[in-house]
């Protein structure tokens, strides 16, 4: 069955007239995804490649059954557009904008959660189940797709969108396939952390095993290690946790994401590895050491 | 973007928070009144510890904490101080507001007790903004903390402390330490005016700095380390992972850096000389994951043009994936031949870490 994305989804894409939205269009509808229409607030009547663009999601909705949102619209409003479609009803919802504002990212995760929705993002780089379907420019041009992806049993999940697409190779090259591989944002708050998606896989029949790409900084992977002491994720879990360096080198810098940084002590990776290790995960630590653990593990 | 504590504090005075009478000054003078308090301003913290802060009671002592002024301090220049009354403190607070991961959204942080050690003592407690009216406290002080809750989100602030929060001797309650952190996500709805700034090491991550705010097209950072092997990498996990590999493989890295949203050939030119010219840089290596969609031959524009200027004796090893890739290599493999560069390089066949200990040994070999 996959996660998030499914035979049955049917997508809307808000922001489908700027230069990304058309970019994900083409990506989208070049590999299964059933985009059926878009938004752009005052673009109501226009087309992008044959899709009917409106000027509001519940306008769009009235004309089509669509379950699902990709959200490309500029940093300032995405809070906008994320809200709009929750109060139209929408409950599946792919944030690609990055670089939001705290505050705006603050208000979107906690809207979700009143109500009840997967939000994936902000800064998510899309998510993925092989010959399903895609939201957003995960996987890039078919060529690379191609080599990267193809339908199996392992989760993959990664804050970092480069991390998702190569840690879904390493799956591939040890000549396995991903169920679905979510990029669930390099952003401080997102509104789907890495337990909120096991919870996700420990339900779907086609994931026999995750691989979790962490990194320094923030209590995520902290969360991780509560889910599998409670036994709330039950199948093998494959970490691998980087930046690793900053604690011998720069400790309080930021590297990486916006969400990556040591601060007063927390989020160093040896700590997230030992709490994991010591929860059950099977840490990697190498990366190279992936593909061989995840083989293991099935 | 951190802003100095008279910053900081003029923003409160703004929304109409007392602080302490005070005075900014940028040249060594007569004291403005007596007793007052010197503080030195910097962007990091702890200043009480470091003599950063002075209580000076006669001109004497107020000359002799003027002393800092135009000093190097860890890597900061001092080029203003914070003359400032003494405020005559009946009570103090600790009040913080930031975001937090683990209930995801923005949090206070209270003591009863404030003062330079809080952090350490244990007695803070962590509420959730939304959570605010369950908070034990005076009422008035509730209220204040309510306000300050109000300025800490529509300022778009990452961080506002105030420590200590006091209680004078008539009743009012005034900032006395203040530390603000504004989100640079929020600049193009705040609009803010402050000058630029952070702890620059060298003109070199001035220069990629500049480089990477003239557009919105991707990112370019740079930060240099001590090490002799440069890192061009790309990716925010995939250069975590790869510094992780070079320095497991023995290497010492010469900087940190990270290239991603499908910058311009100019953005990654900018960042490729900079690690290039870094003195003492031994070996170069390009790496990065599988890229989604930033362009292999892009990016290979913007360093060939760099390796061209620095023509470089020193070798270099490349992983790299993605978009265009076979055509992106292909131009990094002719220009090395016809410009006799030592160039070693590797697409997706090969692993994304497994050059680590290639490009260690090479710089090794032609170090000795």
């Amino acid at each position: 069955m996959a996660i998030l994305i499914d035979k049955n989804t049917t997508v809307l894409i808000q922001g489908i007239t700027g230069g990304e939205g058309r970019k994900a269009l083409e990506r989208m509808k070049d590999y299964h995804t059933r985009v059926l229409c878009g938004v752009t607030p005052g673009k109501g009547g226009q087309e992008v490649d044959g899709t009917p663009v409106y000027n509001s999601v519940r306008e769009a909705l009235e004309k089509h059954k669509v379950n699902a949102s990709l959200i490309m619209v500029p940093p300032l409003a995405a809070k906008g557009a994320v809200l709009e479609a929750l109060d139209a009803g929408l409950r599946t919802i792919v944030c690609v904008t990055e670089n939001i504002p705290l505050a705006d990212a603050a208000v979107m995760v906690r809207r979700a959660r009143e109500v009840g929705a997967v939000l994936i993002g902000p800064g998510s780089v899309g998510v993925m189940s092989p010959g399903l379907g895609r939201m957003g420019p995960i996987g890039g041009p078919r060529d690379v797709l191609e080599r990267v992806y193809e339908k199996g049993n392992v989760g993959v999940i990664s804050k970092s969108g480069g991390m998702t697409n190569e840690v879904s190779f390493v799956v591939r090259q040890a000549g396995l396939g991903q169920s679905t591989a979510i990029g669930m944002g390099g952003e401080m708050l997102v509104g789907s952390a890495y337990a909120d998606l096991l919870r996700l896989f420990e339900k779907d029949d086609e994931t026999k095993a995750v691989v979790l790409f962490g990194e320094l900084g923030g209590t995520y992977e902290e969360e991780v290690a509560r889910l599998l002491k409670n036994k709330e994720f039950t199948k093998p879990l494959i970490v691998f946790i980087a930046g690793k360096f900053a604690e011998r080198i720069a400790p309080g810098q930021q590297f990486g994401h916006a969400g990556a940084m040591i601060e007063r002590g927390k989020g160093k990776p040896s700590e997230k590895m030992r709490m994991l290790k010591s929860a059950g995960a099977i840490v990697a630590e190498r990366f190279e050491d992936i593909g061989l653990l995840v083989r293991d593990a099935l | 973007m951190k802003l100095y504590e008279f910053e900081g504090k003029e923003l409160l005075a703004k929304a109409g928070f007392a602080v302490p009478k005070a005075v900014l000054l940028e040249n060594v003078q007569d004291a403005p009144f007596l007793p007052c308090v010197v503080k030195a301003q910097v962007l990091f913290g702890k200043r009480m510890k470091q003599g950063l802060v002075k209580v000076c009671k006669t001109q004497d002592e107020f000359s002799d904490a003027m002393t800092v002024l135009g000093k190097d301090v860890n890597g900061e220049k001092v080029e203003h101080l914070l003359v400032e009354e003494l405020v005559n403190i009946k009570k103090e607070y600790y009040v913080s507001f930031c975001y937090d991961t683990e209930t995801r959204g923005a949090v206070l942080l209270f003591s009863e007790e404030g003062g330079i050690d809080v952090e350490e003592i244990g007695t803070v407690k962590k509420v959730p903004l939304s959570e605010l009216h369950l908070l034990k406290t005076e009422v008035n002080v509730l209220a204040q903390i309510k306000r300050l809750a109000d300025v800490f989100v529509k300022s778009d602030c990452r961080l506002l402390e105030i420590n200590p929060l006091a209680v004078d001797g008539t009743g009012t309650m005034i900032a006395v330490g203040a530390m603000v952190e504004l989100d640079d996500a929020a600049q193009g709805r705040q609009k803010w005016q402050y000058p630029p700034r952070f702890a620059i090491r060298s003109e070199r991550e001035l220069e990629v700095k500049k480089a990477n705010d003239v557009d919105h097209h991707g990112t370019v950072k740079y930060v240099e380390l001590d090490g002799d092997i440069g890192v061009l990498a790309a990716g925010g996990g995939a250069s975590l992972t790869c510094m992780d590999a070079l320095v497991a493989a023995g290497g010492r890295p010469a900087n940190f850096s990270e290239f991603s949203g499908n910058p311009t050939a100019e953005k990654v030119y900018t960042l490729a000389r900079a690690v290039m010219t870094k003195p003492g840089v031994g070996g170069l290596w390009i790496v990065g994951a599988v890229a989604n969609f930033s362009r292999v031959d892009v990016m290979m524009e913007g360093i060939i043009r760099a390796l061209k200027e620095v023509n470089p004796k020193f070798p270099v090893v490349v992983r790299r994936a993605g978009p265009y890739e076979a055509e992106g290599l292909q131009m990094l493999r002719d220009a090395a031949k016809e410009n006799g560069w030592d160039v070693e390089v590797h697409g997706s066949e090969t692993g994304l870490t497994a050059t680590a200990k290639v490009i260690v040994e090479k710089v090794k070999k032609w170090q000795s």
